[in-house]
């Protein structure tokens, strides 16, 4: 048998390339992000430092551009592809799989616009030198407010039922057991993240630093 | 005779592929245990819409009557099923019946599903056998491997998993859960695994595995409960480490 | 060399061994099939498969899978071909399980057997509940493969109307309609392999698939090719009625402790489990008192009829007799019975568990069919061949379970190559035929459907066809009474007379399932004569065939088969010898060791 016969179709090396980038490196991104900005919820100080630490990582722009922001332009613009050629039926088949499913399409267009302004306003036009003090200037307008945590949100679910669709499509786990623990995982990594996420968001918004004591000690 | 109960039952016709598609309502004498397909033969009987127009009566597909032979798939009340086994009590009323929506239109309730037959070939859904002559018994195959394989060869190819699945549509060559799984099937058996890479190169080929996006609406159709989304997974497994080994190899 | 060219009708488990075995030889088939052939007929069959495999150390021999088949069948079959093919079953099965059937399986790996109807050895093979469908499936797959190189081509929504016969009585191909474009077009072969399945349809309701018309058997019959045995129709003593099919209940119902009775009252209204004991007629239980509720098929099948029609006391006047469950406990009933109980549940909507069950006999197969010659599976009219359930050769009078899918696949397997070597064999082939022949058929074919399409009348295709069955059904399945067989001819010769008449409510020209109907529905009728007239003409009981009038096996005037012909637009009786060089013909009884 000739190596062309067991190769597969291109669409099969994008789909899976999507499928991959979600997790790796774009929800590790995503983990990372919400880990740093976590320090909001220290201080605005212990945020600045974090935020001044990132910005000057050795090959800064390399990085930013091949383990970010490229895999998830590709992420992203492939996903809309693909939500491009699906076509949901969840009011004829009400089923919870067939609602992530919908919900997936739906929260990944969300969050691949609220990225591409995320990044636009708070990396674009900062010059990538945001501070506390911009951002929580930027949350005060209810609009910003309101984006941020419709997106943070769409993210985070995103991220949960990818991280469940992962699982199954790369058959790591293969029987409905272990696909039941799979979307269990999943829930519990989408409200993780929801959690987090509205919690920084409250921080910029009310000066709020519930772990400010850990300094004073 | 009985109670004079009705059922009422509206059906959608269309003439042909290219004709237009109308609704047409019946008005059917209520019997016990009726279903779907006396409900059709009711009208070929006596072809007269509720409100007394003459009418043709309804081209459908059927034939075992069992729910074995994959023929009457068709709409009902909005969710793909088998007709032979839709109970007409336990549907609500008026009962709408419509064809598949994600095959070509034959007429009325009828469709083409040639597009699953011609899938099987594709991912060559057969143990490649030397010949029919006498050559003995064939290898053996555990029980364990039977129960597992036996109620995935249980695929009637009706169809519904095709018909509920939103990645079906105009825009996609998607094969479908039930060939996948028929992928499964054949590359467990230990002279279907001969094949299994060239099954897997088809099954990883346009409209492939890879479009699969785990709605998973095709296990709670399937008339016959094949355990799909585990076939799935089981052949994505199969499929990824291959590919991938031919990638560096 | 010429290149011959074989076309094989039907597409169920022998008409797909055929095309596999001729594809397989390297000539070329046409396969037509009403439904797609994985829809046939076959995927119905549950029970299993036979053969001879001494699997379980039990001394098995494929000579006892003979002698029991012929001792089944009343003795009534031609012996050596079913010599032959039960010393082919156990190959069969290695076969099918090359193919990858998923057979049930011992812990070694080997394959597990089940003691069937009619036999003391586990001979029958099986793949759960749906073996006829595992079957089917791995020959459907083969056919597949050869389709996907080339060598087979497929029909599969075509109907066969008739065989193209040249002048010199020589089978040139065959007339069929598209049943989408409803195009009639003829197609050239030098030989054509029947495989059209069963006949349940002419009773109306059976346990047969929809397609089980007989109508091309029919066709055939009416173009010279004989039909034999007719009159043999196996009846199954319980199934589930239904408006639409009579489904089958396994006899486990009865072996796990299930009872039969019908109220005492036929005007009776309560719902069946407030009847008191003493109301009810457990008839089994009263007239066998020896084996009450499990007296052997026929037997069983007769008293329910009797009840039904002689002493008018089916349930609510209908056609039905309780099967009841409900005493046995509920875990019982789940461990042992769960799939079939399910099986009623999903069709009529009552839990069997709670609610008696309703049960009445079925017709459920035919042993009789085109007429073959013993030997190759050849008619009388060269270059056709017939295999499968639509041939008369290997059940005699009466079938034993688990024989028809075993004498399909080697009926099928022996057609093929016998088709081949015909059609090797001629000198000049079907190209040679004048297209005239083919003109003339495909012209006749046509003139039927416009007059149907074209004529104004008053019957409806489908209330001829009920009434054909309720005819049927009453007179010529279980209990056949002469008188009642006459009395049943003069009123299909009635619906014949009113099919003349009949008045399709759909003239289109495309996917018309009433013209189709309707062109099966007159071959239908003329089939339905075949068997009342053969069972009228038979003044014996033998097998399945009942007569209380006649109530013993006549060898000295009946070892015979009947074959039917067609003379002068007629149906013609003639009879011919069996041959009995194996075994000798002795007592067949069933309340006793053989
Ligand atoms: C409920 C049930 C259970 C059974 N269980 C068992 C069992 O356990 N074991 C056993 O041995 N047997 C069993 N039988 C019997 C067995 O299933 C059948 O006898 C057997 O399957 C017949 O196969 P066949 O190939 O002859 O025909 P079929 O499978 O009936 O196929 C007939 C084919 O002919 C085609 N056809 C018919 N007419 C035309 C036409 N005019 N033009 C073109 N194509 C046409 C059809 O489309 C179909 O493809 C059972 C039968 C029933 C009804
Ligand atoms: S997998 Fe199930 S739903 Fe899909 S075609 Fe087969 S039987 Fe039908
Ligand atoms: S008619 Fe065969 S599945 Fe319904």
């Amino acid at each position: 048998m000739s190596a062309t016969e067991t190769q597969p179709d291109s669409s099969y090396f994008l789909r899976k390339l999507h499928s991959f980038t979600g997790l790796l490196p774009v929800g590790a991104f995503l983990a990372e992000h919400f880990w740093s900005n976590s320090a909001a919820l220290v201080s605005a100080r212990k945020y600045d430092d974090v935020s001044q630490d990132l910005q000057t990582i050795p090959f800064r722009l390399i990085v930013e551009w091949g383990a970010i922001f490229l895999p998830m332009l590709f992420h992203g613009g492939y996903g809309v592809y693909i939500w491009w050629r699906g076509k949901s039926n969840v009011s004829a088949y009400p089923w919870v799989g067939n609602w992530l499913y919908t919900a997936q399409r739906y929260t990944g267009l969300i969050a691949f616009a609220y990225i591409g302004w995320h990044l636009y306003t708070e990396r674009w036009l900062t010059h990538g030198r945001s501070t506390y003090a911009t951002v929580a200037h930027d949350m005060r307008n209810p609009w910003y407010l309101a984006f941020f945590v419709v997106g943070v949100l769409a993210s985070s679910f995103h991220l949960g039922v990818g991280v469940w669709n992962f699982l199954c499509k790369w058959g790591l786990a293969a029987t409905a057991r272990a696909q039941q623990a799979a979307g269990r995982l999943g829930a519990v990594v989408g409200i993780t993240f929801s959690v987090v996420g509205i919690l920084i968001i409250l921080s910029f918004r009310l000066n709020w630093h519930p772990f400010a004591f850990y300094i004073t000690k | 005779m009985g109670d004079g109960k009705q059922v009422i039952v509206k059906v959608k016709r269309q003439a042909g592929p290219k004709q237009p598609a109308r609704w047409e309502e019946f008005s059917l004498k209520w019997r016990p245990s009726m279903n779907v397909i006396i409900c059709l033969r009711d009208i070929a009987e006596s072809p007269v819409t509720r409100d007394g127009k003459k009418t043709t009566p309804i081209t459908y597909d059927s034939n075992c009557l069992e729910e074995i032979c994959g023929s009457c798939a068709m709409l009902i009340n909005g969710k793909a099923r088998m007709a032979c086994s839709a109970l007409v009590d336990q549907l609500d009323q008026p009962i709408r019946i419509e064809p598949m929506s994600k095959f070509p239109l034959v007429r009325d309730l009828a469709v083409d599903r040639q597009f699953m037959f011609e899938s099987l070939k594709r991912v060559k859904a057969w143990i490649p056998i030397d010949g029919t002559y006498d050559l003995g018994e064939g290898p053996r195959v555990s029980p364990e491997i039977q129960e597992q394989g036996y109620p995935l060869s249980n695929c009637i190819s009706c169809g519904n998993c095709l018909e509920v699945c939103p990645q079906v549509n105009e825009h996609s060559q998607f094969v479908g859960a039930a060939i996948i799984s028929q992928v499964r099937l054949f590359n467990m058996h230990p002279t279907g695994a001969m094949n299994k890479s060239e099954r897997l190169a088809a099954i990883m080929g346009p409209g492939g595995i890879q479009d699969c996006a785990n709605a998973q609406n095709c296990v709670h159709a399937c008339p016959k409960n094949i355990p799909l989304t585990e076939s799935i997974a089981a052949v994505n497994r199969d499929a990824w480490k291959q590919a991938l080994l031919g990638w560096l190899g | 060399m010429r290149q011959p060219k074989i076309i094989v009708v039907g597409g169920g488990l022998a008409g797909l061994m055929a095309t596999i075995r001729v594809a397989e030889s390297g000539v070329p088939v046409d396969l037509f099939s009403i439904v797609p052939v994985k829809r046939s007929h076959s995927v119905c069959a549950q029970g299993g498969i036979n053969a001879a495999k001494n699997q379980k150390g039990e001394g098995d021999t494929t000579a006892k899978h003979f002698d029991d088949t012929i001792y089944g069948g009343d003795f009534l079959a031609n012996q050596p071909l079913v010599k032959r093919m039960c010393e082919a079953a156990p190959g069969i099965i290695d076969l099918l399980d090359r193919m990858g059937v998923m057979f049930n399986r011992t812990p070694e790996g080997l394959l597990d057997y089940r003691r069937f109807g009619g036999t003391l050895y586990h001979r029958t093979a099986f793949a759960g509940a749906t073996t006829g469908q595992q079957l089917l499936y791995a020959l459907d797959e083969q056919v597949r493969r050869h389709e996907a190189e080339g060598k087979v081509h497929k029909f599969e929504s075509s109907m066969f109307l008739s065989a193209v016969i040249d002048d010199c009585g020589v089978c040139r191909g065959i007339c069929a309609m598209d049943l989408r474009t409803m195009e009639v077009k003829t197609y050239a072969a030098d030989a054509v392999i029947f495989a059209t399945g069963g006949i349940g349809a002419i009773f109306g309701r059976s346990t047969n698939s929809v397609v089980c018309t007989g109508s091309a058997q029919s066709a055939l019959l009416q173009q010279g090719v004989d039909y034999a045995n007719g009159e043999f129709i196996q009846v199954h003593p319980t199934a589930i009625p239904g408006e639409d099919k009579l489904r089958l209940m396994s006899e486990s119902a009865r072996g796990e402790g299930g009872r039969v009775w019908v109220p005492r009252n036929p005007a009776e209204k309560r719902a069946p489990r407030s009847i008191p004991e003493g109301e009810r007629f457990y008839f089994l239980e009263e007239w066998y008192p020896k084996y009450g509720n499990l007296v052997p098929r026929d037997i069983a099948t007769r008293a329910i009829h009797r009840i039904v029609y002689q002493e008018k006391l089916g349930i609510d006047g209908q056609a039905a007799v309780y099967l009841d469950v409900t005493h046995i406990p509920r875990e019982t009933l789940d461990r042992k019975l769960e799939g079939i109980l399910e099986i009623y549940e999903k069709f009529l909507g009552v839990d069997p568990r709670e609610e008696p069950m309703k049960v009445f006999p079925a017709m459920h197969y035919t042993m009789g069919g085109v007429w073959v010659n013993g030997e190759d599976q050849a008619t009388n009219v060269p270059g056709i061949y017939a295999a499968g359930e639509c041939e008369y050769q290997y059940h005699g009078a009466n079938r034993l379970g688990a024989n028809s899918l075993v004498s399909c696949i080697f009926g099928g397997g022996l057609a093929g190559p016998a088709a081949v070597k015909y059609a090797k064999s001629l000198e000049k082939g079907a190209e040679a035929a004048a297209s005239t022949v083919f003109d003339r058929e495909k012209k006749r074919q046509e003139e039927k459907n416009q007059a149907l399409l074209s004529q104004d009348g008053t019957e409806n295709p489908m209330t001829i066809w009920r009434e054909l069955g309720d005819i049927m059904t009453e007179h010529v399945t279980v209990t056949r009474i002469n008188k009642n067989l006459e009395k049943a001819d003069a009123q299909i010769r009635v619906l014949q007379e009113r099919a003349k008449k009949m008045n399709l409510s759909d003239r289109t020209r495309w996917s018309n399932q009433t013209l189709n109907f309707a062109r099966e529905l007159e071959n239908m009728i003329i089939l339905a004569r075949v068997v009342t007239l053969g069972a009228l003409a038979r003044n014996e009981s033998r097998g399945a065939h009942y007569k209380p009038d006649f109530p013993e096996r006549d060898d000295a005037n009946w070892l015979k088969t009947t074959r039917a012909k067609w003379v002068n637009s007629e149906i013609r009786l003639s009879y011919e010898p069996v041959d009995i060089s194996q075994i000798t013909p002795r007592p067949r009884r069933y309340d006793a060791a053989k």
